[in-house]
C-alpha cells in the first residue's frame, strides 16, 4: 500500500462517516424550517450566537446541548437494561453503516490504479443495503419490547409488520432494477445511468423503470418510518410508540438515526433511480475530456449564483418590524461578505488549477469533486422530498398500510418484473 | 324524530382517488407553492414576531385583574365578598375592615388574588355590584420566578391602571 492508497482510504471512510452526520444538522434544520414555510409560519429562527442566527441552523446546537444535558433515565421497570441501551445504538449505527456501500463519485483513476469511491470499496452494493435495512428495524423492535410498555410494544409490533410488508415490494422493485442494469454493484449501476437514451434523454433509472421507482420510493418511505408510514411512532395513538420510555441522548440517538436513515435511503434512491453522481448529459469521460471548458463555465457561473444568493439573503434576512439600526441587516451584510469571500476563493482555486495543473490527474480529481457535489445536491433534494411529503400527507391507518403493501405494491412490483424481463429479453 | 336526512356522498372509492398518486401530487403542489413563496420572500409568513410585536388586545379580553377607584382616588370595593364567594377557583382572599375614608362602612384591609389559582373566568367581575374589580388591564402574560410573586395584593391591584377608556370598556359589553 502506497501513501496515496492510505490517504484515499482515510478520505473515503471519513466521507462515508462524517457526511451523514453533518447531514443530520442540515436535515433537522430543513425539516423544521421547511415545515414552517409549508404551513406559512417561520420555524425556529431565534437561537443565535452573538446575533448570528445562520437562518436557524444555530437552533440545532441548542437542541443538541439540551438533549445531552438532560437527565438520562432508565426506568426501574425495565428488566433488560442491556437491550434497552442497545436498541438506539443499533438504529443509529445500522443507518450510518448502510451508507458505506453507496458510491459518491465515479471510479477515480490515478496512475492507472482504480479507486472505487465508496466508504467501503465492496462489490456487494445493493445487497449490503438490503441486508442492513432489514436489520435496522431490529433496533426499533428491541426498543419497543425492552421498554416493557404497552405503547412501546405496540409501536415495535407495528414496525415489524410494516417492514415485512414493505421489504418485499422493495426487494422486487430492486430485482427488476437488477434485470435492467445486470449488476448488483452500485458504482456500475451509476455508470450505466451516464448513458443516453435515444441520444438525448439521460438513461436514469426513473426513465427506464418509472413504476419500479414509485414502488421503491414508497417502500423506502415505509422502511425509514417516515410519514405517511410512521405508524411505529403514531403520536395520536401510541404517545410516542417505540421510544416512549427513552429520554436524553438515548432518544437523541433514535432521532439522529431517523435522519441518517433518511439520508441513506435518499442517497440510495438517487443512486438507483436518479443517476447517482452523474451530471445529466455529462458522463465521466466527457467531463474529463472537456475539464478546461467546464472549469471556465464554472468560473463564469459562480459569480452569477453568488449574486442571486446574496440578493436573496439581503431580501430575507431582515426584521419584519420597525427596529432602529436593524441588527439583522448588519448580520446579512456579514453573510454576504462571507459568501463573496467563498466565491472569490473558489475562483482563485479554479484559476490556479486552470493555469498550472490542468490536464492529467488533476482533471480527474476535479471531476470527482464535481460529482460529489452533484451527488450531495441530488440527495439533498431527495431528502427535501421526504420533508415535503411528511408535511403534506396524513398518516395511513394501519389496515390501509397493510392493504397498500400487500394488495397494491406487491402485485404491481411482480407485474413490473414480468414486463421488464419481457422487454429486456425482447431487446437482447 | 323525523328530521331531514342527508346522505353524504362517500369519497375515495373510485379508481382516480384509489390511485392515490394523482391526489398526492396535487396536495404536494399546494404545499410546495406555499414553501416556495415563503422561501423567496419571508415577509409573507403569517406570523407575529411576538416579544417585539404585541398582539392587539380587545376591551373584552380578560387580562390580569385590577381594583378600580372613585374619581377622588378612594377604592370602590366595599368588601362584600361577592367575588370571593363566586370564585370557582377560590383564588380571592378578602379580609374586611372598617372604612376610614368615609364613603361607606366597609373596605378590604387585605385583598389577595393568587394568579396561579385563577382561571381567568371573569365571574368576579360579573359578580361585583360596585364595578370595583375589572380584568381590563390588557396584561396577558404574567411571569415570575417564585410562587409568592404571583399573589397580587391590595396595593398592586389598585396601582394597575386600565388599558382602555371607559367608553371602550362599556362597548365591550360590561
Amino acid at each position: 500500500m502506497s501513501q496515496l492508497d492510505i490517504l484515499l482510504l482515510i478520505l473515503r471512510v471519513a466521507f462515508g462517516a462524517f457526511v451523514p452526520l453533518c447531514f443530520i444538522a442540515v436535515l433537522v434544520w430543513m425539516e423544521r424550517r421547511g415545515a414552517g414555510f409549508i404551513q406559512d409560519r417561520s420555524g425556529p429562527n431565534r437561537a443565535n450566537i452573538f446575533g448570528f442566527r445562520a437562518g436557524g441552523l444555530v437552533q440545532n446546537l441548542a437542541d443538541a446541548v439540551k438533549l445531552i444535558t438532560k437527565e438520562d433515565i432508565i426506568p426501574d421497570h425495565v428488566k433488560h437494561k442491556f437491550y434497552f441501551v442497545l436498541a438506539p445504538v443499533i438504529v443509529f449505527c445500522i443507518a450510518l453503516i448502510s451508507f458505506a456501500a453507496v458510491p459518491f463519485a465515479d471510479v477515480l483513476v490515478i496512475n492507472g490504479k482504480e479507486y472505487i469511491m465508496q466508504a467501503i470499496p465492496t462489490d456487494l452494493g445493493i445487497l449490503w443495503f438490503l441486508a442492513l435495512a432489514g436489520f435496522g428495524v431490529y433496533g426499533i423492535i428491541l426498543a419497543g419490547w425492552s421498554s416493557h410498555n404497552k405503547y412501546g410494544v405496540l409501536g415495535g409490533l407495528r414496525a415489524a409488520a410494516q417492514v415485512i410488508s414493505y421489504e418485499i415490494p422493495m426487494g422486487l422493485a430492486i430485482i427488476s432494477m437488477l434485470v435492467v442494469y445486470g449488476t448488483v454493484n452500485l458504482t456500475e449501476m451509476a455508470q450505466f445511468q451516464g448513458q443516453l437514451l435515444f441520444g438525448f434523454i439521460p438513461m436514469w433509472g426513473v426513465v427506464l423503470q418509472p413504476l419500479g421507482a414509485i414502488i421503491f420510493i414508497v417502500a423506502a418511505f415505509a422502511e425509514t418510518n417516515r410519514t405517511p408510514f410512521d405508524l411505529a411512532e403514531g403520536e395520536s395513538e401510541l404517545v410516542a410508540g417505540f421510544h416512549v420510555e427513552y429520554s436524553s441522548m438515548k432518544f437523541g440517538m433514535f432521532f439522529m438515526g431517523e435522519y441518517v436513515a433518511m439520508f441513506t435511503s435518499s442517497a440510495l434512491i438517487v443512486t438507483l433511480y436518479f443517476g447517482g453522481f452523474q451530471i445529466p448529459w455529462l458522463a465521466t469521460e466527457t467531463l474529463v475530456n472537456y475539464a478546461r471548458l467546464i472549469t471556465v463555465l464554472l468560473m463564469l457561473l459562480l459569480p452569477v449564483f453568488g449574486l442571486f444568493f446574496a440578493r436573496w439573503i439581503a431580501k430575507n434576512n431582515k426584521s419584519h418590524y420597525d427596529r432602529p439600526d436593524d441588527p439583522r441587516v448588519r448580520e446579512a451584510q456579514v453573510y454576504i461578505k462571507g459568501l463573496w469571500a467563498i466565491v472569490a476563493a473558489l475562483e482563485i482555486v479554479l484559476f490556479i488549477y486552470l493555469i498550472t495543473v490542468s490536464g492529467g490527474v488533476a482533471d480527474r480529481i476535479l471531476v470527482v469533486f464535481l460529482q460529489i457535489i452533484t451527488f450531495l445536491v441530488k440527495t439533498t433534494l431527495m431528502c427535501f422530498v421526504y420533508v415535503w411529503v411528511r408535511w403534506t400527507l396524513p398518516r395511513f391507518r394501519y389496515d390501509q398500510l397493510q392493504k397498500l403493501g400487500w394488495q397494491t405494491l406487491l402485485p404491481l412490483s411482480l407485474l413490473n418484473i414480468f414486463v421488464t424481463s419481457a422487454i429486456v429479453v425482447a431487446l437482447s | 324524530m323525523s328530521g331531514k336526512v342527508k346522505i353524504m356522498e362517500r369519497k375515495g372509492k373510485d379508481l382516480y382517488e384509489r390511485l392515490f398518486l394523482i391526489e398526492v401530487f396535487k396536495g404536494m403542489a399546494v404545499t410546495f407553492g406555499h414553501f416556495l413563496s415563503n422561501l423567496l420572500d419571508n415577509s409573507k409568513l403569517l406570523v407575529r414576531h411576538y416579544p417585539e410585536q404585541k398582539p392587539e388586545i380587545t376591551a373584552r379580553w380578560r387580562g390580569r385583574h385590577r381594583l378600580t377607584t372613585h374619581e377622588d382616588g378612594t377604592m370602590k370595593c366595599v368588601a362584600c365578598f361577592m367575588c370571593q364567594t363566586n370564585c370557582p377557583a377560590k383564588c380571592i382572599i378578602i379580609e374586611a375592615g372598617e372604612r376610614i375614608d368615609g364613603k361607606t362602612e366597609k373596605m378590604p384591609v387585605r385583598f389577595d388574588i393568587d394568579l396561579l389559582e385563577c382561571i381567568y373566568c371573569g365571574y368576579c367581575v360579573e359578580a361585583c355590584p360596585m364595578d370595583a374589580i375589572r380584568m381590563d388591564t390588557g396584561i396577558f402574560s404574567v411571569t415570575g420566578s417564585e410562587r409568592p410573586s404571583f399573589v397580587m395584593g391590595l396595593d398592586a391591584l389598585l396601582a394597575t391602571p386600565g388599558a382602555f377608556t371607559e367608553e371602550e370598556y362599556k362597548k365591550g359589553g360590561a
